[in-house]
């Protein structure tokens, strides 16, 4: 019976490519956004390893107010090798006519732990300064350059003789204000107020895996708030975050394709149903339960959303490096591909059992019907005669407007579902649009903690659920047609004219779509703000900042996608001779 | 008496090459204004063909059809369409009424694409209902009417703008002998108030109703037999039977 059954699943496969690669685009979708969020946290953690080593990494890394603080860590048992502290102090420069603040590390000598990875020029001397890179790269600062900082006694100009990096050092502007260093007499003449100083100690350990540990212990010997203790492991999370608003976006999008894909299986297993609906009796006839009818259409949107999550790994697992390449800035190398296998199980753990069980019960809804009810009509009968439908006909609505109403609602589902992925694609885009328009708002000049490459997955995330929703628009209007072939040459014997007979399909979908597209603003609004918060902790609705009319255009683009969409197929219907499409089965 | 439909040398094929079937060959038909005429003939001899190029559902592959002075086949859809709404009923076999609309709502249908308003299309759907026996019926999907009831609807709708001309394709064909009757007694009422019927069928009750009985072969009129002047004959003879 179970080879009875692939053999009719594969047989659907084959028989309905369109249908077929549809779902396999959406499942791809989906796993690409979700192993894209498993492996951009990875990505980056093999060239921060890198950098860890180069710079002899500290495995606990210590701020204290004073010098004598460090020694008392640097004593404590399980340190193997510890570093005279370095004084740490803010300064205010001149960038361009900007004031920036900036960290200075004052190097009394070659550092021993915690060593900065040199990127370019040479190494600090007095007079000189050597900018993380990725503050010289924000600022748009090259080697060379002579830096003015403003101290008690008037300007003091500093030329920048190279750039470095710190595994400790996260990018900047995420981590504000940046850090330099200069020698520890330069800051003294930049900062002679030693009394706001900090020290930093840098001591590694036996063994490493003990460092939370060891930062625990730690903590308790000193009065809470004057010390600040990092274990290596902090400083690699800490450098890894750069990803976690790309994981944000991606987590988002993850769920908004698993949503519309429950809806458009939904919609193509309806369609499967509807359209097949005689040959399903005429299987039950044959001795299919209604529950191996369904499982057929089970295993047929798991086969195809396994080969789906297949394809969706490789863009996902190909595109992390690619979004988490601004942590390069800190890091010895770029971001690598980590194709962790695993990210695929979970991947396909999530999209599986959802496509799965929505596709097993919008099959199993319609097998209900008895075996010679369904041979004798041939198709799914919609319901009519409720109390909507006689309200749309009693309406002022056009005739054509009134009869796509009342065909659309007797199918209600098939409405619910289209009317909810019209409503998540439009959410997606408008909140694409807010995050766009907040980084327009910025001052100009001020420098992003946003990675170039997020706005930029967004729109493309937006452009996959827009074909995929596009594509399920078509795939019910092609049904909608293949329903109501016959009703339509009724329709125009009676006296619809075809260009009647294309809008009563046309201003429906066009209208749900609009409806859909004005409850996607503020759904789309209240994400953006969703978004923002788990990204950043912040939820002012002051960060609205889209413009009305790049909102308006959201209720313009979707009804105009969806009416040509429909429109196409539509006419086709409408060029149908009425003795022909009278005889239609 | 005026002819209201006329055909003149119309043809009508289906595919091209080996696999074209030539369904209609150079028919010629003219139709009196109220008259009612049958159109038998065995099954794929072309008569739902004619039946369809005649109402304008279809167009000739060559000739004319003429509806009422008007040249058909080199109309546009739109023109058919609102000529349809305007002169033409039509009557399926499978009653084709649409399944999303109640069975009033089917009726009021053509009225309103014809620019009646609500209300009165309403009226006048009610009273059609009525007249038909069905008017409890008025708000049940057509799924639930017995045949009978679909066809009485689907009568009723074909009847809602008063065309001049009424087409029927085997309007009894799906239905049993009770129904059927009661069918026939509606299409002679068409008769009796005027309207041009042209029925499609394989019944000879119906047949034998109709004042003319056109019977197709192969494509082709093969016969044509007037029965409205041997009905008047044998209706004169029986009254003198009965004097």
């Amino acid at each position: 019976m179970i080879a009875t059954l692939l053999k009719l699943s594969f047989a659907g496969i084959r028989l309905r490519l369109l249908a077929s690669t549809l779902t396999i685009l959406l499942t791809g979708a989906a796993a690409a956004t979700i192993v894209l969020t498993l492996e951009v946290g990875t990505t980056a953690r093999d060239p921060w390893m890198r950098t860890f080593n180069a710079a002899h990494g500290a495995h606990v890394l210590a701020s204290f107010r004073s010098e004598a603080d460090s020694r008392t860590v640097a004593n404590l048992p399980g340190v193997v090798e510890s570093d005279r502290p370095v004084p740490m102090a803010t300064a205010t420069m001149i960038v361009d006519g900007r004031e920036v603040r900036v960290l200075l590390a004052g190097l009394d000598g070659q550092p021993q732990i915690n060593v900065p990875v040199q990127m370019e020029g040479s190494g600090v001397r007095a007079g000189t300064i050597v900018l993380e890179n990725s503050l010289a790269q924000a600022l748009g600062i090259p080697v060379g350059t002579s830096l003015t900082f403003t101290t008690p006694s008037g300007p003091n100009e500093l030329e920048v003789v190279g750039t470095a990096v710190l595994p400790s050092q996260p990018r900047y502007p995420r981590s504000n204000p940046g850090l330099a260093w200069v020698t520890r007499t330069t800051l003294e003449q930049l900062v002679p107020d030693q009394g706001s100083w900090r020290w930093q100690g840098a001591v590694r350990l036996t063994d490493p895996s003990t460092a939370p540990a060891f930062v625990g212990s730690a903590y308790r010997l000193f009065p809470p708030g004057t010390v600040y203790l990092q274990s290596w492991q902090d400083q690699r999370a800490e450098a890894l975050r750069e990803a976690d608003p790309i994981k944000v976006i991606a987590t988002a999008y993850a769920l908004l394709l698993i949503i519309v894909s429950v809806a458009v299986i939904a919609i193509l297993i309806g369609a499967r149903v509807s359209g097949q609906y005689r040959e399903i009796a005429l299987l039950k006839a044959v001795g299919l339960t209604p529950r191996q009818v369904s499982t057929i259409f089970a295993i047929e949107a798991a086969t195809l959303g396994a080969v789906g999550i297949l394809i969706g790994f490789v863009p996902g697992v190909l595109l992390a490096p690619r979004l988490a390449a601004p942590a390069a800035a800190t890091l010895l190398g770029s971001p690598e591909v980590a194709a962790n296998p695993w990210h695929i199980l979970v991947a396909g753990g999530v999209i599986l059992p959802v496509i799965v069980v929505s596709a097993f019960a919008a099959a199993r809804k319609s097998t209900r019907s008895t075996v010679l009810q369904a041979i004798h009509s041939g198709t799914l009968l919609p319901a009519s005669g409720s109390r909507l439908g006689r309200a749309i006909t009693a309406s002022a609505l056009p005739i054509p407007m009134m009869l796509g109403l009342r065909d659309l609602f007797a199918r209600r589902n098939r409405a619910v579902w289209l009317i909810f992925a019209i409503v998540v694609t439009g959410t997606a885009m408008v909140a694409t649009l807010s995050m766009q328009a907040a980084l327009n708002a910025r001052p100009s000049g001020e420098v992003s903690d946003v990675p170039a490459e997020l706005p930029a997955l967004a729109f493309t995330l937006d452009a996959v659920l827009a074909v995929i929703t596009w594509s399920a628009l078509v795939a019910v209007s092609l049904l909608s047609i293949r329903e109501r072939i016959r009703d339509f040459g009724v329709l125009r014997a009676i006296g619809l004219t075809p260009n009647q007979v294309t809008s009563s399909l046309v201003s429906v979908h066009s209208a749900i779509a609009l409806i859909s597209s004005l409850i996607s603003i503020p759904v789309g609004l209240a994400l953006y703000l969703a978004i923002y918060w788990l990204a950043s902790g912040s939820s002012d609705t002051k960060l609205v900042t889209t413009p009305w009319w790049w909102l308006v255009a959201v209720p313009i683009a979707i009804p105009f996608a969806t009416a040509v969409a429909s429109s196409l197929p539509a006419r086709l219907a409408a060029q149908i001779p009425p003795a022909d499409a009278v005889r239609y089965e | 008496m005026t002819n209201v439909i006329e055909a003149r040398g119309i043809s009508k094929d289906y595919g091209t090459g080996a696999s074209q079937v030539l369904a209609l060959h150079a028919v010629n038909l003219a139709v009196e204004r109220g008259a009612f005429v049958a159109i038998m003939g065995p099954s794929g001899c072309g008569k739902s063909t004619l039946l369809n190029l005649l109402a304008g559902l279809d167009r000739p592959t060559a000739g004319e059809v003429w509806l009422d002075g008007e040249r058909i086949d080199e109309l546009s859809e739109a023109d058919l369409a609102r000529l349809r709404r305007r002169k033409v009923g039509f009557v399926f076999q499978s009653f084709n009424l649409i399944p999303t609309l109640s069975a009033g709502e089917n009726v009021e249908l053509p009225l309103r694409l014809a620019g009646r308003r609500r209300r009165d299309a309403r009226r006048t759907a009610d009273r059609l209902l009525a007249d038909l026996g069905i008017e409890n019926r008025r708000n049940t999907a057509p799924a639930v009417l017995s045949g009978g009831e679909q066809q009485r609807v689907a009568l009723a709708r074909a009847l809602a703008n008063a065309p001049d001309i009424v087409f029927a394709d085997e309007p009894t064909g799906n239905l049993d002998s009770v129904a059927a009757r009661e069918v026939l007694g509606l299409l002679r009422s068409v008769r009796e108030r005027g309207q041009t019927l042209l029925v499609v069928t394989h019944d000879a009750r119906v047949a034998a109703a109709a004042d003319r009985v056109v019977t197709l072969r192969d494509g082709q009129v093969s016969t044509e037999t007037t029965l409205g002047a041997v009905r008047q004959v044998a209706q004169l003879l029986e009254v003198g039977q009965r004097s």
